[in-house]
């Protein structure tokens, strides 16, 4: 005899395991605090692994660089060597300017040791993934809870901002980049002559075409704003993620809206994604 | 034997998607080795077991990734399931249609994730997702000539192949 099969039974269960997986997705989204000691287990395991397998295709990178990009290695050389002759008849002119080029460094050291960095601790971390799935831009780093990195902590460079950190686990935390459209930041551009307009920094970059290095954030601002190519971006330390005055990159190109009532601002961050080893994570969620 | 290797080869498939993979990416697009490797696994079993697979290949990728509980878990169950059903009424022998098979279950299965990260307030345009959805695919069927062949044979007569009690 065929067994009888009770449908409105399988219909209940499967809206009920469909409802709880929806709200499971809802609870557990970007920089949620949610106990994931399984993960955090996966984590430990496999971070080890993934750090070899990195480190390991970076150094075969490096050293096949030119076999891959032959081409762009030679008219890398010939620019550089046309680049040496000009400094070196530049030289001399510099040697009178060396003052001035002192103060200019002072300053620009200075953009990142600000004082509303200063009394964050700050925890040194290297990347050993990138980009688990295709859907984001994020890094993983090999510090997590057990370092007292928490979920929204801002994560910088040594030239700049690059994002914050979405998910921990006791021995890694990944962070999303600030080239993620997800990833807004609240920021001013700092004009030449120190004029401040305030606007949300927000990446991009579009799905496949993500590896492009120039250009990939944005910032929309009204026509009458003055701000200009050259004028570097700073966060504003509105939010409550971000702390005030991080680097995050300079205006490359404006762009006038068809419309004629907005423009738009191209950044060019200060930090180099692609080639990034090292960040720095800036404890402000759990260190306050 | 064949559990720890299944085992290790879902390990596999979340350690080389942010490694190796970041090396051989199309334009920051890489395969979805998770839901390739569920399909295989969907191809060879029975349907309780396929999306018994595919939940807990779903919920591994979940934890580790360490968000939004539940997205793999329930889009690789349904692949698994997909991936069952066209296995049933295709031949699955036939390495091209494999390929196409592939194409269009992981087609299926990342309209899924980006409708539930839709659903989740994330905002990607739809263009973005038609780039990457289609991206993905291409990528895991590319990689279908190269796995599938030793998967398939190991499925059949390897490591992989299922051996009932009372041959063990």
């Amino acid at each position: 005899m065929r067994k009888r099969v009770n449908l409105t039974g399988i219909a209940v269960l499967v809206f009920f395991l469909l409802l709880s997986v929806l709200i499971s997705i809802r609870l557990t989204g970007l920089g949620s605090h949610f106990p994931n000691p399984v993960g955090g287990f996966l984590q430990s395991v496999l971070s080890p692994i993934e750090k070899s397998i990195l480190q390991l295709g970076n150094e075969i990178k490096d050293n096949t660089k030119v076999i891959w990009n032959f081409r762009e290695v030679q008219i890398e050389n010939e620019a550089l060597l046309k680049k040496v002759d000009q400094l070196t008849g530049d030289n001399l002119q510099l040697k009178e300017q060396v003052l001035a080029g002192m103060r200019f460094t002072e300053l620009d050291q200075g953009q990142f040791r600000n004082p509303t960095l200063e009394k964050y601790e700050k925890v040194g971390a290297s990347v050993i993934d990138r980009n688990s799935t295709s859907w984001y831009r994020t890094l993983t780093l090999n510090r997590g809870s057990k370092d007292g990195v928490a979920a929204n902590d801002p994560v910088i460079g040594a030239l700049g901002l690059i994002g914050k950190v979405i998910s921990v686990s006791p021995t890694t935390s990944e962070a999303l980049l600030i080239l993620d459209g997800e990833g807004q930041v609240s920021a001013l551009v700092r004009g030449s002559d120190g004029s401040g307009t305030f606007g949300i920094v927000q990446g991009n970059y579009k799905r496949g075409s993500r590896l492009t290095s120039d250009g990939n954030l944005q910032m929309l601002f009204r026509r009458e704003d003055n701000v200009n190519a050259g004028d570097l971006v700073l966060t504003a330390g509105a939010g409550g993620v971000y702390p005030k005055d991080v680097p995050i990159g300079k205006v490359v190109e404006i762009q006038l809206d068809p419309t004629g009532l907005l423009k738009t601002a191209f950044i060019k961050p200060l930090v180099n994604f692609d080639s990034l080893e090292e960040a720095y994570i800036v404890k402000t969620a759990g260190g306050k | 034997m064949r559990y720890f290797l299944i085992v290790i080869m879902f390990l596999l498939s979340l350690v080389l998607p942010g490694t190796v993979f970041h090396f051989w990416s199309w334009s920051g697009i890489k395969p979805d080795l998770l839901m390739l490797f569920t399909i295989y696994i969907a191809m060879h079993h029975s349907l309780p077991s396929s999306v018994c697979w595919g939940l807990g290949a779903g919920l591994l990728e979940d934890l580790y990734l360490g968000r939004y509980i539940g997205m793999y878990t329930l889009t690789l169950a349904l692949v698994a399931f997909f991936s069952y059903w066209l296995a049933e009424r295709w031949y699955r022998e036939n390495f091209i249609l494999t390929t196409f098979m592939v194409f269009l279950v992981t087609a299926v299965g990342q309209i899924l994730i980006a409708f539930l990260s839709l659903g989740t307030g994330l905002q990607w345009s739809l263009g973005d997702i038609a780039h990457l959805v289609m991206g993905i695919s291409f990528y895991n069927a590319v990689l279908v000539p190269i796995t599938y062949p030793l998967i398939h044979r190991s499925f059949l007569r390897g490591w992989l192949r299922y051996r009932p009690r009372y041959e063990r």
